[in-house]
Protein backbone atom coordinates (compact mmCIF):
# COMPACT_ATOMS: atom_id res chain seq x y z
CA UNK A 1 0.00 0.00 0.00
CA UNK A 2 1.49 3.52 -0.86
CA UNK A 3 1.96 5.95 2.14
CA UNK A 4 1.09 8.80 -0.54
CA UNK A 5 -2.38 10.91 1.05
CA UNK A 6 -5.05 9.38 -0.88
CA UNK A 7 -7.05 12.56 -0.07
CA UNK A 8 -4.62 16.36 0.35
CA UNK A 9 -6.52 19.62 0.66
CA UNK A 10 -4.23 22.79 1.42
CA UNK A 11 -5.46 26.15 2.43
CA UNK A 12 -9.05 25.68 0.75
CA UNK A 13 -11.44 28.40 1.09
CA UNK A 14 -14.63 29.28 -0.14
CA UNK A 15 -16.64 32.32 -0.08
CA UNK A 16 -20.93 32.71 -0.87
CA UNK A 17 -21.14 36.41 -0.98
CA UNK A 18 -20.04 37.99 1.79
CA UNK A 19 -19.91 34.48 3.84
CA UNK A 20 -17.09 32.53 4.34
CA UNK A 21 -17.90 29.21 3.59
CA UNK A 22 -14.46 27.53 4.47
CA UNK A 23 -11.43 29.09 5.60
CA UNK A 24 -7.73 27.78 4.94
CA UNK A 25 -9.07 24.18 5.67
CA UNK A 26 -6.21 21.57 5.68
CA UNK A 27 -7.42 17.97 5.62
CA UNK A 28 -4.90 14.90 4.87
CA UNK A 29 -6.39 11.34 4.65
CA UNK A 30 -3.80 8.22 4.08
CA UNK A 31 -5.18 5.28 2.21
CA UNK A 32 -7.21 2.64 4.45
CA UNK A 33 -8.42 5.03 7.36
CA UNK A 34 -12.26 6.17 7.69
CA UNK A 35 -11.90 9.65 8.56
CA UNK A 36 -14.99 11.68 10.05
CA UNK A 37 -15.97 15.22 9.48
CA UNK A 38 -17.75 16.79 12.02
CA UNK A 39 -19.65 20.32 12.50
CA UNK A 40 -22.54 22.04 13.27
CA UNK A 41 -25.11 23.17 10.59
CA UNK A 42 -23.54 25.32 7.98
CA UNK A 43 -20.01 24.94 9.64
CA UNK A 44 -18.86 23.89 5.80
CA UNK A 45 -18.64 20.47 5.73
CA UNK A 46 -21.24 19.80 2.43
CA UNK A 47 -19.31 23.04 0.81
CA UNK A 48 -16.09 20.75 1.16
CA UNK A 49 -17.32 17.75 0.17
CA UNK A 50 -18.69 19.94 -2.81
CA UNK A 51 -15.46 20.87 -3.49
CA UNK A 52 -13.63 17.42 -3.39
CA UNK A 53 -16.50 15.98 -5.77
CA UNK A 54 -15.84 19.46 -8.24
CA UNK A 55 -19.49 20.64 -7.89
CA UNK A 56 -18.42 23.97 -6.26
CA UNK A 57 -15.23 25.78 -6.95
CA UNK A 58 -12.96 26.92 -4.84
CA UNK A 59 -11.68 30.36 -4.06
CA UNK A 60 -8.01 29.43 -2.83
CA UNK A 61 -6.06 26.51 -1.95
CA UNK A 62 -5.33 23.15 -3.80
CA UNK A 63 -6.73 20.02 -3.86
CA UNK A 64 -5.26 16.20 -4.62
CA UNK A 65 -7.40 13.07 -5.26
CA UNK A 66 -5.13 10.27 -5.55
CA UNK A 67 -1.85 12.48 -5.87
CA UNK A 68 -3.68 14.18 -8.69
CA UNK A 69 -4.79 17.67 -8.80
CA UNK A 70 -8.40 18.92 -9.33
CA UNK A 71 -7.58 22.25 -10.91
CA UNK A 72 -10.87 23.27 -10.87
CA UNK A 73 -14.68 22.44 -10.64
CA UNK A 74 -16.07 21.13 -13.93
CA UNK A 75 -13.16 19.02 -14.53
CA UNK A 76 -13.87 15.12 -14.75
CA UNK A 77 -12.91 13.89 -11.05
CA UNK A 78 -9.73 10.94 -11.66
CA UNK A 79 -10.89 7.10 -11.97
CA UNK A 80 -11.55 5.36 -8.61
CA UNK A 81 -12.62 8.26 -6.58
CA UNK A 82 -16.19 8.16 -6.05
CA UNK A 83 -18.59 9.55 -3.55
CA UNK A 84 -22.12 11.56 -2.89
CA UNK A 85 -23.25 14.76 -1.33
CA UNK A 86 -26.68 14.85 0.50
CA UNK A 87 -29.51 12.31 -0.40
CA UNK A 88 -28.46 11.00 -3.43
CA UNK A 89 -30.68 11.24 -6.82
CA UNK A 90 -31.38 9.43 -9.42
CA UNK A 91 -33.92 9.61 -12.18
CA UNK A 92 -36.97 8.29 -11.09
CA UNK A 93 -38.59 7.00 -14.35
CA UNK A 94 -35.47 4.58 -14.85
CA UNK A 95 -35.29 1.41 -12.52
CA UNK A 96 -32.19 1.45 -10.23
CA UNK A 97 -30.44 -0.52 -12.09
CA UNK A 98 -31.03 1.03 -15.31
CA UNK A 99 -29.42 3.99 -13.59
CA UNK A 100 -26.14 2.24 -12.71
CA UNK A 101 -26.24 1.54 -15.94
CA UNK A 102 -26.22 5.08 -17.01
CA UNK A 103 -23.77 6.00 -14.42
CA UNK A 104 -21.26 3.11 -16.38
CA UNK A 105 -22.07 4.56 -19.21
CA UNK A 106 -20.59 8.15 -17.52
CA UNK A 107 -17.88 5.90 -16.29
CA UNK A 108 -16.55 4.81 -19.38
CA UNK A 109 -16.76 1.36 -18.35
CA UNK A 110 -19.83 0.44 -20.44
CA UNK A 111 -17.91 -0.82 -23.28
CA UNK A 112 -16.80 -3.75 -21.59
CA UNK A 113 -20.56 -4.74 -20.97
CA UNK A 114 -19.67 -7.83 -18.88
CA UNK A 115 -17.65 -5.89 -16.93
CA UNK A 116 -19.77 -3.63 -16.28
CA UNK A 117 -22.80 -5.43 -15.51
CA UNK A 118 -20.88 -7.46 -12.91
CA UNK A 119 -19.37 -4.57 -11.33
CA UNK A 120 -23.32 -3.04 -11.22
CA UNK A 121 -25.09 -6.37 -9.95
CA UNK A 122 -21.44 -6.89 -7.05
CA UNK A 123 -22.56 -3.47 -6.49
CA UNK A 124 -26.52 -3.74 -5.49
CA UNK A 125 -25.15 -7.12 -4.11
CA UNK A 126 -23.07 -4.92 -1.31
CA UNK A 127 -26.02 -2.45 -0.38
CA UNK A 128 -28.94 -5.52 -0.52
CA UNK A 129 -30.87 -4.22 -3.26
CA UNK A 130 -30.42 -6.92 -5.67
CA UNK A 131 -33.93 -7.58 -5.15
CA UNK A 132 -35.45 -3.89 -6.10
CA UNK A 133 -33.19 -3.38 -8.93
CA UNK A 134 -35.62 -3.69 -11.93
CA UNK A 135 -38.06 -1.42 -9.96
CA UNK A 136 -38.27 2.21 -10.61
CA UNK A 137 -36.28 4.59 -8.40
CA UNK A 138 -39.14 6.75 -7.95
CA UNK A 139 -41.02 3.93 -5.80
CA UNK A 140 -37.96 3.81 -4.07
CA UNK A 141 -37.91 5.09 -0.40
CA UNK A 142 -35.37 7.41 0.95
CA UNK A 143 -33.32 4.70 2.27
CA UNK A 144 -33.08 2.49 -0.68
CA UNK A 145 -32.13 6.00 -2.61
CA UNK A 146 -29.34 6.45 -0.43
CA UNK A 147 -27.95 2.84 -0.61
CA UNK A 148 -28.44 3.03 -4.26
CA UNK A 149 -26.31 6.51 -4.02
CA UNK A 150 -23.50 4.11 -2.15
CA UNK A 151 -23.66 1.56 -5.33
CA UNK A 152 -23.26 4.46 -7.36
CA UNK A 153 -20.08 5.13 -5.50
CA UNK A 154 -19.44 1.57 -5.40
CA UNK A 155 -19.30 1.17 -9.07
CA UNK A 156 -16.31 3.14 -9.70
CA UNK A 157 -14.41 0.64 -7.59
CA UNK A 158 -12.94 3.41 -5.48
CA UNK A 159 -9.51 4.04 -3.20
CA UNK A 160 -11.23 6.99 -2.51
CA UNK A 161 -15.01 7.22 -1.20
CA UNK A 162 -16.67 10.65 -0.15
CA UNK A 163 -19.62 10.13 1.89
CA UNK A 164 -21.74 12.79 2.82
CA UNK A 165 -24.12 11.67 5.67
CA UNK A 166 -24.22 8.38 4.51
CA UNK A 167 -26.83 6.60 6.43
CA UNK A 168 -28.58 9.63 7.43
CA UNK A 169 -31.76 7.58 5.67
CA UNK A 170 -31.02 4.26 6.93
CA UNK A 171 -32.41 2.45 9.42
CA UNK A 172 -30.38 0.65 12.28
CA UNK A 173 -29.72 -2.35 10.31
CA UNK A 174 -28.99 -0.65 7.11
CA UNK A 175 -26.40 1.81 8.77
CA UNK A 176 -24.92 -1.12 10.49
CA UNK A 177 -24.33 -2.25 6.98
CA UNK A 178 -22.70 0.50 5.87
CA UNK A 179 -20.97 0.99 8.18
CA UNK A 180 -19.27 -2.76 8.00
CA UNK A 181 -18.86 -1.88 4.52
CA UNK A 182 -17.03 1.36 5.25
CA UNK A 183 -14.92 -0.51 7.14
CA UNK A 184 -14.59 -3.70 5.18
CA UNK A 185 -13.46 -1.12 2.14
CA UNK A 186 -10.58 0.61 4.79
CA UNK A 187 -9.44 -2.86 5.73
CA UNK A 188 -8.38 -3.39 1.66
CA UNK A 189 -6.92 0.00 1.40
CA UNK A 190 -9.88 2.46 0.97
CA UNK A 191 -9.41 5.94 2.19
CA UNK A 192 -12.94 6.83 3.46
CA UNK A 193 -14.14 10.51 4.48
CA UNK A 194 -17.37 10.41 5.78
CA UNK A 195 -19.16 13.73 6.96
CA UNK A 196 -21.96 12.62 9.32
CA UNK A 197 -24.59 13.73 12.43
CA UNK A 198 -24.24 10.90 14.29
CA UNK A 199 -21.48 11.16 16.97
CA UNK A 200 -21.93 7.79 17.79
CA UNK A 201 -21.13 6.32 14.34
CA UNK A 202 -18.36 8.39 13.99
CA UNK A 203 -16.66 7.47 17.14
CA UNK A 204 -17.26 3.83 16.10
CA UNK A 205 -16.38 4.27 12.73
CA UNK A 206 -13.92 6.72 12.61
CA UNK A 207 -9.92 6.68 13.74
CA UNK A 208 -9.17 10.17 12.37
CA UNK A 209 -11.54 13.08 12.81
CA UNK A 210 -12.14 16.84 11.28
CA UNK A 211 -14.13 19.43 13.21
CA UNK A 212 -15.21 22.14 11.38
CA UNK A 213 -16.75 25.26 12.79
CA UNK A 214 -17.80 28.40 10.65
CA UNK A 215 -15.53 26.94 7.65
CA UNK A 216 -12.26 26.84 9.93
CA UNK A 217 -11.04 23.34 11.22
CA UNK A 218 -10.71 23.64 14.80
CA UNK A 219 -9.85 20.01 15.60
CA UNK A 220 -8.00 17.59 13.08
CA UNK A 221 -7.01 14.41 14.80
CA UNK A 222 -7.70 11.17 16.22
CA UNK A 223 -10.77 10.64 17.92
CA UNK A 224 -8.31 9.35 21.25
CA UNK A 225 -6.42 12.49 20.73
CA UNK A 226 -10.01 14.18 21.00
CA UNK A 227 -10.87 11.92 24.11
CA UNK A 228 -8.04 12.95 25.69
CA UNK A 229 -9.22 16.62 25.32
CA UNK A 230 -11.93 15.58 27.77
CA UNK A 231 -12.73 17.98 30.19
CA UNK A 232 -12.57 16.99 33.91
CA UNK A 233 -15.34 15.70 36.08
CA UNK A 234 -17.96 14.44 33.55
CA UNK A 235 -20.86 12.43 35.19
CA UNK A 236 -23.86 10.63 34.41
CA UNK A 237 -26.76 11.42 36.17
CA UNK A 238 -30.22 9.56 36.23
CA UNK A 239 -32.84 11.39 38.38
CA UNK A 240 -36.56 11.15 38.79
CA UNK A 241 -36.94 14.29 36.79
CA UNK A 242 -34.22 14.59 34.10
CA UNK A 243 -36.26 17.94 32.91
CA UNK A 244 -36.24 19.52 36.11
CA UNK A 245 -32.81 18.50 37.35
CA UNK A 246 -31.33 20.39 34.10
CA UNK A 247 -33.14 23.54 35.07
CA UNK A 248 -31.81 23.48 38.25
CA UNK A 249 -28.44 22.71 36.79
CA UNK A 250 -29.12 25.96 34.76
CA UNK A 251 -29.54 27.83 38.34
CA UNK A 252 -26.20 26.03 39.82
CA UNK A 253 -22.50 27.64 39.32
CA UNK A 254 -19.68 25.58 38.15
CA UNK A 255 -21.43 22.92 36.23
CA UNK A 256 -23.11 22.39 33.23
CA UNK A 257 -25.48 19.93 32.78
CA UNK A 258 -27.56 18.42 29.02
CA UNK A 259 -29.02 15.47 28.02
CA UNK A 260 -26.80 12.39 27.16
CA UNK A 261 -26.96 10.49 24.65
CA UNK A 262 -28.30 6.86 25.32
CA UNK A 263 -30.59 8.71 28.13
CA UNK A 264 -30.06 10.08 31.25
CA UNK A 265 -28.41 13.19 31.55
CA UNK A 266 -24.18 14.09 31.54
CA UNK A 267 -23.42 16.50 33.94
CA UNK A 268 -19.80 18.65 33.84
CA UNK A 269 -18.86 19.58 37.04
CA UNK A 270 -15.92 19.71 39.86
CA UNK A 271 -16.32 17.59 42.98
CA UNK A 272 -18.02 20.58 45.50
CA UNK A 273 -20.34 21.91 42.32
CA UNK A 274 -21.33 18.09 42.15
CA UNK A 275 -22.03 17.94 45.94
CA UNK A 276 -23.78 20.90 46.20
CA UNK A 277 -26.10 20.16 42.99
CA UNK A 278 -27.03 16.83 44.35
CA UNK A 279 -28.20 18.54 47.64
CA UNK A 280 -30.15 21.03 45.62
CA UNK A 281 -32.28 18.43 43.65
CA UNK A 282 -32.46 16.37 47.26
CA UNK A 283 -33.93 19.26 48.60
CA UNK A 284 -36.31 20.47 45.86
CA UNK A 285 -37.59 16.81 45.65
CA UNK A 286 -35.42 15.40 42.40
CA UNK A 287 -34.52 11.73 43.60
CA UNK A 288 -30.76 10.85 42.49
CA UNK A 289 -31.36 7.22 40.73
CA UNK A 290 -27.65 6.71 39.85
CA UNK A 291 -24.65 8.69 39.30
CA UNK A 292 -21.07 7.55 38.13
CA UNK A 293 -18.34 9.14 36.69
CA UNK A 294 -17.76 8.57 32.97
CA UNK A 295 -15.57 8.54 29.39
CA UNK A 296 -16.73 11.80 27.84
CA UNK A 297 -18.61 11.17 24.72
CA UNK A 298 -17.58 12.70 21.47
CA UNK A 299 -20.72 14.37 21.55
CA UNK A 300 -19.61 16.06 24.98
CA UNK A 301 -16.01 17.17 23.62
CA UNK A 302 -17.76 18.49 20.29
CA UNK A 303 -19.83 20.70 22.00
CA UNK A 304 -16.93 21.87 24.20
CA UNK A 305 -15.29 23.06 20.90
CA UNK A 306 -18.00 24.46 19.31
CA UNK A 307 -20.14 25.58 21.92
CA UNK A 308 -23.32 24.25 19.49
CA UNK A 309 -25.34 21.37 18.78
CA UNK A 310 -23.78 18.54 16.20
CA UNK A 311 -25.10 18.44 13.01
CA UNK B 1 -18.93 12.54 -25.58
CA UNK B 2 -20.67 10.02 -26.82
CA UNK B 3 -21.20 8.42 -23.74
CA UNK B 4 -23.31 11.13 -22.71
CA UNK B 5 -24.90 11.15 -26.29
CA UNK B 6 -25.57 7.33 -25.74
CA UNK B 7 -26.76 8.08 -21.79
CA UNK B 8 -29.22 10.75 -23.37
CA UNK B 9 -30.39 8.72 -26.22
CA UNK B 10 -31.21 6.00 -23.60
CA UNK B 11 -33.14 8.66 -21.44
CA UNK B 12 -35.45 10.00 -24.17
CA UNK B 13 -36.22 6.52 -25.25
CA UNK B 14 -38.01 5.82 -21.50
CA UNK B 15 -39.69 9.30 -21.53
CA UNK B 16 -42.79 9.91 -23.24
CA UNK B 17 -42.56 13.11 -24.37
CA UNK B 18 -39.98 12.33 -26.85
CA UNK B 19 -42.11 9.11 -28.31
CA UNK B 20 -45.32 11.24 -28.45
CA UNK B 21 -43.25 13.88 -30.38
CA UNK B 22 -41.80 11.60 -33.11
CA UNK B 23 -45.35 9.53 -33.01
CA UNK B 24 -46.65 12.61 -33.71
CA UNK B 25 -44.17 13.88 -36.50
CA UNK B 26 -45.10 10.49 -38.14
CA UNK B 27 -48.63 9.70 -38.18
CA UNK B 28 -49.44 13.57 -38.51
CA UNK B 29 -48.77 13.94 -42.29
CA UNK B 30 -50.87 10.85 -42.84
CA UNK B 31 -53.69 11.85 -40.36
CA UNK B 32 -53.58 15.33 -42.48
CA UNK B 33 -53.35 13.49 -45.66
CA UNK B 34 -56.59 11.61 -44.71
CA UNK B 35 -58.73 14.42 -43.97
CA UNK B 36 -58.03 16.49 -47.06
CA UNK B 37 -59.39 13.53 -49.57
CA UNK B 38 -62.18 13.20 -47.01
CA UNK B 39 -63.67 16.66 -46.89
CA UNK B 40 -64.60 18.59 -50.07
CA UNK B 41 -62.89 22.17 -49.29
CA UNK B 42 -59.45 22.68 -49.25
CA UNK B 43 -56.78 24.84 -47.07
CA UNK B 44 -56.74 27.05 -49.96
CA UNK B 45 -55.65 30.32 -48.07
CA UNK B 46 -51.98 28.77 -47.54
CA UNK B 47 -49.48 28.29 -49.98
CA UNK B 48 -50.11 25.36 -52.41
CA UNK B 49 -53.27 24.50 -50.26
CA UNK B 50 -55.18 24.65 -53.61
CA UNK B 51 -52.76 21.95 -55.36
CA UNK B 52 -53.68 19.61 -52.40
CA UNK B 53 -55.45 17.24 -53.71
CA UNK B 54 -53.77 17.13 -57.11
CA UNK B 55 -50.71 16.56 -55.89
CA UNK B 56 -48.65 14.78 -52.78
CA UNK B 57 -45.64 16.80 -53.10
CA UNK B 58 -48.16 19.99 -52.52
CA UNK B 59 -49.54 18.20 -49.35
CA UNK B 60 -45.74 17.77 -48.20
CA UNK B 61 -45.25 21.81 -48.59
CA UNK B 62 -48.54 22.79 -46.76
CA UNK B 63 -47.16 20.69 -43.65
CA UNK B 64 -44.17 22.36 -44.13
CA UNK B 65 -45.82 25.67 -43.95
CA UNK B 66 -48.02 24.79 -40.82
CA UNK B 67 -45.14 23.30 -38.70
CA UNK B 68 -42.93 26.54 -39.94
CA UNK B 69 -45.10 28.50 -38.37
CA UNK B 70 -46.44 26.53 -35.22
CA UNK B 71 -44.69 23.38 -35.12
CA UNK B 72 -41.33 23.41 -35.38
CA UNK B 73 -40.72 25.08 -31.85
CA UNK B 74 -42.27 23.60 -30.02
CA UNK B 75 -41.35 20.05 -31.60
CA UNK B 76 -37.93 20.65 -30.62
CA UNK B 77 -38.01 22.97 -27.81
CA UNK B 78 -39.69 20.29 -25.58
CA UNK B 79 -36.29 18.01 -25.75
CA UNK B 80 -33.78 20.67 -26.04
CA UNK B 81 -35.81 22.46 -23.36
CA UNK B 82 -36.14 20.20 -20.70
CA UNK B 83 -32.47 18.16 -21.26
CA UNK B 84 -30.58 20.64 -18.75
CA UNK B 85 -33.27 21.82 -16.54
CA UNK B 86 -34.25 18.46 -16.07
CA UNK B 87 -31.11 17.41 -14.14
CA UNK B 88 -32.02 20.32 -12.30
CA UNK B 89 -35.63 19.32 -11.29
CA UNK B 90 -33.89 15.80 -10.62
CA UNK B 91 -31.55 16.82 -8.46
CA UNK B 92 -29.03 14.72 -10.58
CA UNK B 93 -26.48 17.03 -11.56
CA UNK B 94 -24.74 16.31 -8.29
CA UNK B 95 -24.64 12.52 -9.77
CA UNK B 96 -24.14 13.22 -13.36
CA UNK B 97 -21.05 15.38 -12.86
CA UNK B 98 -18.96 13.35 -10.00
CA UNK B 99 -18.15 10.66 -13.04
CA UNK B 100 -15.84 10.46 -15.16
CA UNK B 101 -16.99 13.12 -17.65
CA UNK B 102 -16.07 16.44 -17.85
CA UNK B 103 -18.56 19.59 -17.61
CA UNK B 104 -17.92 20.16 -21.50
CA UNK B 105 -18.40 16.65 -21.90
CA UNK B 106 -21.60 16.78 -20.64
CA UNK B 107 -22.59 19.94 -22.22
CA UNK B 108 -21.32 18.58 -25.61
CA UNK B 109 -23.56 15.36 -25.56
CA UNK B 110 -26.45 16.86 -24.47
CA UNK B 111 -26.18 19.38 -26.93
CA UNK B 112 -25.68 16.82 -29.60
CA UNK B 113 -28.39 14.57 -28.25
CA UNK B 114 -30.99 18.00 -28.40
CA UNK B 115 -29.76 18.61 -31.66
CA UNK B 116 -30.16 15.26 -33.05
CA UNK B 117 -33.54 14.65 -31.61
CA UNK B 118 -34.61 18.09 -33.36
CA UNK B 119 -32.74 16.67 -36.66
CA UNK B 120 -34.58 13.55 -36.48
CA UNK B 121 -38.32 15.10 -35.87
CA UNK B 122 -37.74 17.32 -38.45
CA UNK B 123 -36.48 14.72 -40.86
CA UNK B 124 -39.39 12.15 -39.82
CA UNK B 125 -42.01 15.07 -40.45
CA UNK B 126 -40.72 15.55 -44.33
CA UNK B 127 -40.78 12.20 -45.31
CA UNK B 128 -43.45 11.11 -43.60
CA UNK B 129 -45.52 14.18 -45.08
CA UNK B 130 -43.87 12.96 -48.32
CA UNK B 131 -44.73 9.59 -48.16
CA UNK B 132 -48.45 10.76 -46.77
CA UNK B 133 -48.74 12.40 -50.14
CA UNK B 134 -47.41 10.31 -52.42
CA UNK B 135 -49.39 6.74 -51.16
CA UNK B 136 -52.78 8.90 -50.08
CA UNK B 137 -52.69 11.66 -52.95
CA UNK B 138 -50.36 10.19 -55.46
CA UNK B 139 -46.85 11.33 -57.37
CA UNK B 140 -48.38 14.26 -60.26
CA UNK B 141 -46.64 16.92 -61.39
CA UNK B 142 -46.58 20.05 -59.02
CA UNK B 143 -47.20 23.65 -59.85
CA UNK B 144 -44.60 26.15 -58.26
CA UNK B 145 -45.44 29.28 -56.82
CA UNK B 146 -43.87 31.14 -60.58
CA UNK B 147 -46.79 28.81 -62.26
CA UNK B 148 -44.56 26.32 -63.96
CA UNK B 149 -45.33 22.50 -63.92
CA UNK B 150 -42.68 20.83 -62.13
CA UNK B 151 -42.67 17.21 -62.95
CA UNK B 152 -42.54 14.51 -60.68
CA UNK B 153 -39.03 14.07 -59.58
CA UNK B 154 -38.36 17.91 -60.13
CA UNK B 155 -41.08 18.46 -57.70
CA UNK B 156 -39.38 15.82 -55.27
CA UNK B 157 -35.62 17.74 -55.40
CA UNK B 158 -37.66 20.88 -54.52
CA UNK B 159 -39.86 19.76 -52.02
CA UNK B 160 -36.57 18.06 -50.63
CA UNK B 161 -34.63 21.33 -50.34
CA UNK B 162 -37.42 22.96 -49.30
CA UNK B 163 -37.35 20.40 -45.93
CA UNK B 164 -33.37 20.43 -45.49
CA UNK B 165 -33.72 24.76 -45.66
CA UNK B 166 -35.39 24.72 -42.28
CA UNK B 167 -32.74 22.91 -40.66
CA UNK B 168 -30.90 25.83 -39.79
CA UNK B 169 -33.96 27.88 -37.95
CA UNK B 170 -34.74 24.34 -35.56
CA UNK B 171 -30.94 24.55 -34.63
CA UNK B 172 -31.03 28.10 -33.68
CA UNK B 173 -34.11 27.39 -31.62
CA UNK B 174 -33.01 24.48 -30.34
CA UNK B 175 -29.45 26.02 -28.92
CA UNK B 176 -32.28 29.00 -27.59
CA UNK B 177 -33.95 26.52 -25.55
CA UNK B 178 -30.93 24.63 -24.01
CA UNK B 179 -29.56 28.12 -23.18
CA UNK B 180 -32.93 28.99 -21.56
CA UNK B 181 -33.12 25.44 -19.93
CA UNK B 182 -29.49 26.44 -18.68
CA UNK B 183 -29.63 29.82 -17.29
CA UNK B 184 -33.24 29.41 -16.18
CA UNK B 185 -33.29 25.89 -14.70
CA UNK B 186 -36.50 25.37 -15.08
CA UNK B 187 -37.94 22.93 -18.40
CA UNK B 188 -41.19 25.23 -18.18
CA UNK B 189 -39.02 28.33 -19.23
CA UNK B 190 -37.14 26.06 -21.61
CA UNK B 191 -39.63 24.92 -23.34
CA UNK B 192 -42.21 27.74 -23.40
CA UNK B 193 -40.00 30.53 -23.78
CA UNK B 194 -38.79 29.51 -27.35
CA UNK B 195 -42.02 29.03 -28.43
CA UNK B 196 -43.59 32.46 -27.26
CA UNK B 197 -40.59 33.66 -28.31
CA UNK B 198 -41.10 31.89 -32.07
CA UNK B 199 -44.71 33.11 -31.88
CA UNK B 200 -43.94 36.65 -31.27
CA UNK B 201 -41.15 36.77 -34.62
CA UNK B 202 -43.84 35.36 -36.69
CA UNK B 203 -46.30 38.14 -35.17
CA UNK B 204 -43.58 40.62 -35.79
CA UNK B 205 -42.53 39.57 -39.23
CA UNK B 206 -46.01 40.14 -40.41
CA UNK B 207 -45.63 44.02 -39.49
CA UNK B 208 -44.56 46.40 -41.36
CA UNK B 209 -41.44 47.04 -39.49
CA UNK B 210 -37.95 47.52 -40.86
CA UNK B 211 -36.79 45.16 -43.23
CA UNK B 212 -33.17 44.61 -42.01
CA UNK B 213 -34.92 44.16 -38.30
CA UNK B 214 -37.06 41.33 -39.53
CA UNK B 215 -34.23 39.64 -42.04
CA UNK B 216 -33.14 39.38 -38.35
CA UNK B 217 -36.14 37.23 -37.06
CA UNK B 218 -34.94 33.63 -37.03
CA UNK B 219 -38.25 32.57 -38.08
CA UNK B 220 -37.85 34.52 -41.01
CA UNK B 221 -35.69 31.08 -42.12
CA UNK B 222 -38.77 28.79 -41.59
CA UNK B 223 -40.16 30.67 -45.18
CA UNK B 224 -37.04 31.12 -46.72
CA UNK B 225 -37.96 27.91 -48.81
CA UNK B 226 -40.41 29.75 -50.75
CA UNK B 227 -37.46 30.98 -52.97
CA UNK B 228 -37.14 27.38 -53.69
CA UNK B 229 -40.06 27.05 -55.69
CA UNK B 230 -39.90 29.86 -57.98
CA UNK B 231 -38.80 30.44 -61.24
CA UNK B 232 -36.21 30.81 -61.14
CA UNK B 233 -34.95 30.12 -57.84
CA UNK B 234 -33.80 32.88 -55.47
CA UNK B 235 -31.13 31.61 -52.73
CA UNK B 236 -30.62 35.09 -51.23
CA UNK B 237 -33.01 34.77 -48.22
CA UNK B 238 -31.89 31.12 -47.52
CA UNK B 239 -28.23 32.44 -47.03
CA UNK B 240 -29.56 35.56 -44.83
CA UNK B 241 -31.42 32.83 -42.76
CA UNK B 242 -28.38 30.12 -42.12
CA UNK B 243 -26.67 33.56 -41.62
CA UNK B 244 -28.75 34.48 -38.56
CA UNK B 245 -29.43 30.73 -37.40
CA UNK B 246 -25.55 30.13 -37.27
CA UNK B 247 -24.89 33.05 -35.22
CA UNK B 248 -27.86 32.66 -33.21
CA UNK B 249 -26.40 28.69 -32.69
CA UNK B 250 -23.20 29.57 -31.77
CA UNK B 251 -24.14 32.62 -29.45
CA UNK B 252 -26.41 30.34 -27.28
CA UNK B 253 -24.66 27.48 -27.19
CA UNK B 254 -21.45 29.94 -26.16
CA UNK B 255 -23.43 31.84 -23.30
CA UNK B 256 -25.04 28.07 -22.10
CA UNK B 257 -21.33 26.66 -21.91
CA UNK B 258 -19.78 29.62 -20.05
CA UNK B 259 -22.95 29.41 -17.74
CA UNK B 260 -22.93 25.71 -17.12
CA UNK B 261 -19.09 25.50 -16.42
CA UNK B 262 -19.01 28.77 -14.01
CA UNK B 263 -21.95 26.94 -12.25
CA UNK B 264 -21.54 25.91 -8.50
CA UNK B 265 -23.79 22.69 -8.13
CA UNK B 266 -25.96 23.62 -4.99
CA UNK B 267 -28.48 21.13 -3.13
Amino acid sequence: MSDAPALEVAGVSKRFGIRDALRDVDLVVPPGRVHGLLGPNGAGKTTLMRILLGLVSRDAGSVQLLGQPLERAGQSIPHRVAGSVEMPSFYPYLSGRRNLEILARLDGIWSARPLARGRIEDALAQVGLEAAADARVATYSAGMRQRLGLAAALLRSPRLLLLDEPTSALDPAGARRVRALARRLADNGVAVVVSSHDMAEVEELCRTVTILDHGAVIFSDTVDELRARAPAGVHELHTSDDSAAIAMGLRQPGLRVRPAHGGGLEVVANPDALDAYVIALGRAGVAVRALGSRTASLESLFLDLTGRAVA
Amino acid sequence: MWSVVGVECLKLRAQFKARLVLGVCLVGPFAFAVAMQLQSSMPSDTLFGRAVKESGFALSLVVLGFAALWAFPLLTSVVAGDLFSGEDRYGTWKMVLTRSCSRAEVFAGKTAAAVGFSCLASLLLAASSVAAGLMIIGGGPLIDLSGVLLPSDQALYRVSLAWASILPPVLAVTAMSVLLSVVSRSSVVGVGIPVVLALLMQLAALLDGPEPLRRLLITSGFVAWHGLLAQPPFYGSLVHSATVSAVCFGGCLAIAYWQLRQRDIGG
